[in-house]
This record gives structure tokens, sequence and C-alpha cells, in this order.
């Protein structure tokens, strides 16, 4: 029935980065709080299980969503071209490095500008080696089969 | 193996869907992935024991996994992850409880998928973007620009909620435009709230195995017409995550 390769990646040189959830943020995003609930005040033998906490919900209007957003202003321009902001390291598969030029004036405090990029990189430092661990556990068996298919 | 153990459901499927042998569920040794059948029905479990503790990184990625194998294959609805009853005797019972409305979620499936379309704005075009807009903003974020943020907190989050009003209004016209453009090659979608404040657009569409190519290739042209300003992925195809829910088994 598919059509379509699940395989990560691009095609050469689109805009659009294809695949299935990989990560483990992806995959918390894609699965957890969904799907149909069985309620066990209705249904029998539902048991319940110690589930290790994951809190994907993010706050995207506080305080601090507005601290950040300053905070990205200052490196605005003294992001290098490529490997910096956001995603670097993660893998920004859209291709070319772009770079915006603000207009703004080019001081800025240097230690500061050094130490935040440096948290930076520690970050997605962090979010790789998550997403790495995952993928390396992660196999991915066969699909089940259905059996109308084989009589189609 | 003193442990008490309980099955693991990962989805409701029509009963003629087998399992491969080789299907790996959550556990750690993964278990086993079998098939309970009643009447028309399957339940895709795999046994675990109730003591540990469930939801490891590799338990989400085992149950996605099959899900999304399933669903290429067969219509399945995902069945909450840590879903956990006694024995193959309560899943037959909740099977049998729930047959109508499982078989009827089931055909409304058949034959359809799940993408989910996630793109995320670039800091710097959107930043860049904004500031050059907004004079406003521009001036406040030279003010703050290299100052510790003890001393410039006020006019920093002053600046913070003028972008961040920024890109909610972004995100809104972004996700619209995409609904939009995706709607006549989705049965139906959902937005999903973003997962970062530099979310541009994230909706999940269920779409029709006819209509699969003319989806995608939209959604590529979708990303390429914004492929300075926004780094689009496409998920999928997934099981139909975001078109099951709670409501399916009211009372």
């Amino acid at each position: 029935m598919s059509i379509v390769t699940t395989s990560a990646g691009q095609a050469e040189g689109g805009a659009l980065e294809r695949g299935g959830a990989s990560g483990l943020a992806d995959v918390v995003e894609t699965v957890l709080d969904k799907g149909v609930v069985i309620d066990a005040q209705v249904t029998v033998g539902v048991v319940g299980i110690p589930l290790v906490e994951i809190n994907a919900r993010v706050v995207v209007a506080s305080i601090e969503t507005y601290l950040k957003f300053a905070e990205m202003t200052d490196r605005l321009d003294i992001t290098p071209k490529e490997g910096g902001g956001l995603s670097g390291l993660v893998g920004d598969v859209t291709g070319a490095a772009r770079q915006v030029t603000s207009g703004l004036g080019q001081t800025v405090g240097e230690a500061g500008g050094a130490v935040r990029e440096l948290g930076g990189t520690a970050g997605e430092l962090g979010r790789t080696a998550a997403g790495t661990v995952n993928e390396a556990t992660g196999r991915r068996p066969e699909r089940p089969r259905r059996r109308r298919d084989e009589g189609r | 193996m003193a442990e008490e153990t309980g099955l693991f459901i990962y989805g409701i499927v029509p009963s003629d869907v087998e399992p491969t042998p080789d299907a790996e569920g959550v556990g750690s040794p993964a278990g086993e992935v079998v098939a309970i059948r009643y009447d028309d029905l399957a339940a895709l479990v795999s046994e675990v024991g109730l003591e540990e503790p469930m939801g490891r990184p590799a338990d989400l990625t085992a149950y996605e996994t099959l899900l999304d194998g399933t669903a290429a294959v067969a219509p399945v609805l995902p069945v909450r992850f840590g879903t956990v009853v006694t024995g193959p005797d309560a899943v037959e019972d909740l099977l049998a409880a729930h047959r109508d409305e499982f078989a009827a979620a089931l055909a409304e499936l058949e034959d359809r998928l799940q993408y989910t379309v996630h793109g995320r704005f670039d800091e710097r075009a959107m930043l860049g973007g904004f500031l050059a807009e907004n004079p406003d903003a521009a001036a406040l974020a030279q003010q703050v620009r290299g100052r510790p943020e003890a001393e410039s907190r006020e006019q920093r989050i002053r600046l913070g909620e003028m972008i961040s009003q920024g890109v909610e209004l972004r995100r809104e016209a972004e996700n619209a435009a995409l609904i939009d453009a995706l709607t006549p090659y989705a049965v139906a979608h959902v937005a999903r709230p973003p997962s970062s404040e530099l979310d541009a657009v994230n909706v999940a569409f269920l779409v029709a195995g006819d209509a699969e190519e003319d989806f995608i290739r939209t959604v590529e042209d979708f990303a390429e017409q914004r492929r300075e300003l926004i780094r689009m992925r496409l998920l999928g195809p997934l099981a139909a995550y975001d078109f099951v829910g709670a409501h399916q088994l009211a009372e």
C-alpha cells in the first residue's frame, strides 16, 4: 500500500526533510498522550504499571521564552555561518548555510557571547547523544504481515 | 521468573493481521508481539513484567516502530502507551465490549495513514526578518545587545515578548497556509501544539492512499517556497495517532 520509502534524509537539493520519527524527541512527540484510552474504571483487567515520567509539553509563551528570544537577537550577527544556532549540530539538512544581516551594530560583549555559544553547544551535544543511543537500541523489526495481502 | 506479568497492548487491528516472528515489543529483553483475536478484531500485545518501569526511550521506539509498521499494511488503532491488562481474557473482554466502536474506527482508517508536517523557523532568518520589519524591536535589541541579563532584564522581556508575538502571528499564518494547501489531499487534519518556541508549523494529516503522492508533492512545494525561513520535515507514514482519541471509548 505504501509507496513511500521511510528512509531518513531528503531528496537531493530538496527543502523537505523526510523520514519516520527519528530521535527521542520525535518519538515522544508523536506517540505520547495519543491513542485509544482504555478506562480502568469501566474495563476490568486493566493494570496500573510504573511509567517513566516524560514531560513533552513546552510552554511557548513565558518570561523564559521572552528572555530566550532576546538572547537570540544577541547572537544574530556573531553566530558563525555554519554549525551554530539551534539546529547546527543536530543536522540542519536544509543545505545551504543562511546568513541574515540584521543591520544592527556589531558591538557585542565577547565573553558573554562566547559563554552563550558554549552553553548552546553543550545542550545540542546532549540531545544528539540521546538520539544516537536511541537509534542504537531502536532496531527496526520487520513489519507485521497481513494475511489478506498475500491473497491480493 | 517469579515476577508478575501482564499484557502490554499496542493497538487494535483487523483479525487478519499477523505479527512477524521478529517483531519486537517493549521491555528488556524485548517482548514477543502476538495477536489476540476476538471475532474480526485483534489486539497486538506482548508480555511485560508489572514491576518493570515502562517508558524508556527503547520502549517508546519499539511501540512506535510496531504501530507504524503495522499501519503500512493494515488499519490500526493505537492504544495509549502504557496500557497493560492482566491477561488474554482481559484482552478478549475488552475487544468484545467495544467491538462495534473498534470495527467502525478501523473501517475509517482503511487505506489511510497519518503524516505529520513539522517545521521550525530558522532562528536567524526569523529574527532578522522580524527586526527588519519592526524598528521599535530593532532599537530595543540594539539597547540590550551584549549587556548582562541582570541589568537589561526588563527590556529583554519586552523585546522577547514582541518577538514572541511576531513569531506567534507568523506561526498562525504558516499553519493556516499549510492546512489550506493540503486540504485537497487530506481526509482530516489536527493542528498540534508547538513543540518549541521556534515552531513554524505542526499539523497531523490523515491521508488516503490514492492521494499520498499529491500530498507529498504539495508539502515539498510548500517547503521549497520557504526554504530560507523554515526547516520543514515530513514524518510518516505513521499510525493514525492523532486521529483516534479518548472519545472513542466514551460510554
